[in-house]
């Protein structure tokens, strides 16, 4: 998985981010001092920044299925190795939450990224950062 | 904002070939089906709506991502790294 987190990669988002529709290419930012946290950063100096984390480290039995759709804009095979992150929240109190119903998917090998709006997802948009 | 009448199984096109048809008309429903390329996102307004909201609500201030990033690791300790660098 090494190689999927490369330390510093442009994904663009042909659709943008539910909100942030604007903002289509985003630095990936993953390194040891940031671990076990990415950064999405825009390009750009009005661009948004996310913090996200790997989905399996906040829930280990996390899985969430892909639509022949979602796979036809990553341009992703069906089998291809995709990195997933979930949006984190911090709240002003300090706690802090992620976001695992909209996932960020996003295929390495053609650094196009999605979220995925699924609509009957299992998961929590506000699921506690701290619970295993 | 255009208005139309459709009737059931007639249709209206948006844009590049987006066909949105009435299939069934149900007593305070109707069914509805979109043909779209695949590129094109098509989703119900009100997850779009839940989706945008969560997003606004995880973006971080402008320049403080890194200071976040270091205020939930303090907060995570227990975490294992999951990749090796």
């Amino acid at each position: 998985m090494t190689d999927l987190m490369a330390p510093q990669r442009i994904v663009t988002f042909p659709q943008g981010l539910p909100g942030f529709e604007a903002s289509r290419q985003f630095v990936l930012l993953a390194s040891a001092t940031l671990a076990p946290f990415t950064l999405l950063q825009g390009a750009g100096p009005e661009a948004p920044a996310f913090v996200a984390i790997d989905p399996l480290l906040v829930d280990p039995d996390y899985s969430s299925r892909l639509g022949s759709e979602d796979l036809a804009r990553l341009q992703a095979a069906p089998e291809a190795p995709l990195l997933w992150l979930a949006l984190v929240a911090s709240a002003p109190d300090g706690s802090a939450t992620v976001n695992l119903r909209a996932p960020i998917v996003i295929n390495p090998a053609s650094m196009r990224g999605i979220q995925l709006l699924c609509r009957d997802s299992q998961y929590g948009l506000t699921h506690p950062l701290g619970a295993g | 904002m255009l208005v139309f009448t459709r009737k059931l199984d007639q249709a209206i096109v948006v844009g590049d070939g987006v066909e949105i048809r009435i299939m069934r008309i149900g007593r305070d429903s109707v069914r509805i089906g979109v043909t779209a390329a695949p590129e094109v996102p098509v989703h119900r307004l009100e997850i779009y709506e839940e989706i945008r909201v969560a997003n606004a609500l995880a973006v971080a201030a402008p320049g403080q991502a890194h200071e976040l990033v270091s205020r939930l690791q303090t907060q995570r300790t227990a975490l294992t790294p999951p990749h090796e660098d």
